[in-house]
């Protein structure tokens, strides 16, 4: 699309945003090595409870940030 | 077998096959970058070694089926080891055949799998008298793989020159971490090195960010374009066999073969060459594309199955591109694993290649499955949905808590130190084989300075 602002970069083969990658980054990093650490610390759970505050974090982040891929579908016969 | 752990084994396969069917399809995502951390972190939260490696070998099996769809619909690899087909598969895409070129490469896929198991197998058996021989020799072994990996890449001079820059900064962090009392003297810090190796490029890569000048003088883009066709898609279960004809059912399983007994060579490279070698002579190009890519997702499944189950059933040691890779956490996972106490040693032969069959098993049933009917709509929704943005950012979130776990907070630094550097060689032509090597033989190789 010609009328957008070329502001991406290219990382890992895609194009990001470099202020949403760092929200991304955040919205993580942050909850992982939180949850690592507030929680009970016998063996599996900091690690389990890292894990899925990690996931919860790329699933916020998910859906604050939108993909910067533009598709055009086209019919196949 | 107890039906409880064939129970844990067949729910870690459905996990590892929906997990990757999904990121399959993600542009750019490395294998290494994708499956090492999240075996790790499952081994690390006490899940059972059957469990786990059914897990494994689904969540491969699901991958390579996956990251060959984005090829066929957009032209884009949805992996490192999908890019040498991007060509053929563009060859069928001109002819508007994508649908067809989803079905070879699935159903090349499949066979790939189905007949390497067997012979990796068979090659296990074979190499096994050997095994404690070779195990004895670990470190000049893997000094060797450093060499050996060092002259297959692009930049052969600098692969060579930083092996011995490369183990004295690992070794170098080791001995601090022991010096100032970091890390306990009995621990050797691995998982973060490892991990900050994988992501090295991406940190390299933000890094280079933060320069004022480089960042204005860096390649700017709008959103990436990319054209995406609908294919119409089989309503019935399709018989990978069917699919292909003939010839090409012959040519992926001889490559099956090939890609498992060269299982300690470079997957990439072996793809090109096989594929290349074998369509050359066909003239018809859609013909000829056909049969390249049917052929060659054939032998990258393979050398995928070959390298990570030889070592696993033969040696326990990785010896292999794809062990020391993706499975590396299959062989060393301090505390759970190491080089002495891996799957290798807790699991029979046997209990080895049922977990193996079950996890391939429901790989392919429900991927090859969904990749066939649901190509389209899998497409459409990783590249609608899941942003760059947060696959990077759970990687790193990853990487930086199990930095935490190894050695606590100055390790966030150590990683980031690594990962700069393994980014900076990665960046200049040093693959991820010579650095791994490296890291298994770093103590080894600063041993025979010491002596």
């Amino acid at each position: 699309m010609s009328n957008q602002r070329k502001n991406l970069v290219e990382i890992w083969e895609d194009h990001v945003h470099i202020k949403d990658l760092i929200v991304a980054v955040l919205l993580c990093a942050v909850p992982a090595l939180g949850g690592y650490m507030l929680a009970p610390s016998e063996p599996p759970m900091p690690l389990a409870i890292g894990l899925v505050s990690a996931f919860v974090g790329f699933i916020i982040a998910c859906i604050v940030i939108k993909p910067k891929r533009h598709l055009e579908e086209i019919d196949e016969e | 077998m107890d039906p409880i752990i064939i129970m844990q084994m067949i729910v870690a396969g459905l996990f590892g096959a929906v997990l990757y069917t999904i990121i399959g399809v993600a542009p750019g995502t490395d294998e290494t970058a994708v499956l090492a951390p999240v075996t790790l972190a499952l081994i690390l939260a006490g899940a059972s070694p059957y469990a786990i490696l059914a897990f494994f070998i689904s969540a491969i099996t699901a991958k390579k089926l996956t990251d060959s769809i984005p090829v066929a619909v957009a032209g884009i690899p949805g992996g490192v080891m999908a890019a040498p087909m991007v060509e053929p598969a563009m060859v069928l895409k001109q002819h508007g055949l994508s649908n067809l070129s989803i079905k070879k490469m699935a159903s090349g896929s499949v066979i790939g799998t189905a007949v390497s198991i067997p012979v990796s197998v068979g090659l296990a058996m074979f190499i096994m008298p050997f095994a404690d021989t070779i195990v004895s020799y670990e470190g000049v072994i893997f000094f060797s793989g450093a060499v050996f990996l060092a002259l297959l890449t692009k930049n052969k001079l600098l692969s060579l020159v930083v092996i011995v820059p490369f183990a004295l900064l690992i070794q170098g962090l080791r001995e601090l971490y022991w010096a100032t009392g970091i890390v306990a003297q009995d621990t050797t810090v691995f998982i973060s090195f490892f991990l900050g190796i994988t992501i090295g490029p991406i940190i390299f890569s933000i890094f280079e960010l933060l320069n004022q000048e480089k960042r204005k003088s860096m390649p700017r883009y709008g959103f990436k374009e990319i054209t995406f066709k609908k294919v119409v898609t089989t309503e019935k279960f399709p018989n990978p066999l069917k699919i292909l004809t003939r010839k090409e059912s012959i040519s992926a399983s001889f490559g099956s073969i090939l890609g498992s007994l060269t299982f300690f060579l470079s997957p990439v490279g072996m793809t090109v060459f096989y594929g290349e070698l074998l369509s050359r002579r066909i003239k018809d190009p859609v013909k000829r594309a056909s049969r390249a890519i049917s052929t060659m997702d054939s032998l990258t499944s393979a050398t995928y199955m070959s390298g990570i189950l030889i070592p696993l059933i033969a040696i326990g040691l990785p010896l292999s591109p794809v062990a020391i890779g993706p499975g590396n956490a299959l062989f060393n996972a301090p505390p759970v694993f190491d080089t002495d106490n891996n799957i290798h040693h807790q699991l029979t032969m046997s209990e080895i290649v049922i977990a193996t069959c079950i996890g391939a098993a429901i790989a392919m049933l429900f991927t090859y499955y969904i990749a066939m009917k649901f190509a389209n709509q899998i497409c459409s929704f990783v590249f609608k949905l899941v942003p760059h943005e947060a696959l990077i950012g759970l990687f790193m979130g990853l990487v930086f808590m199990l930095a935490f776990m190894d050695a606590g907070w100055v390790n966030l630094f150590g990683v980031l130190l690594i990962g700069l550097v393994a980014g900076l060689l990665h960046r200049n032509g040093v693959n991820y084989g010579v650095m791994f090597m490296i890291l298994y033989s770093a103590p080894w190789i600063m041993g025979v300075f010491g002596s």
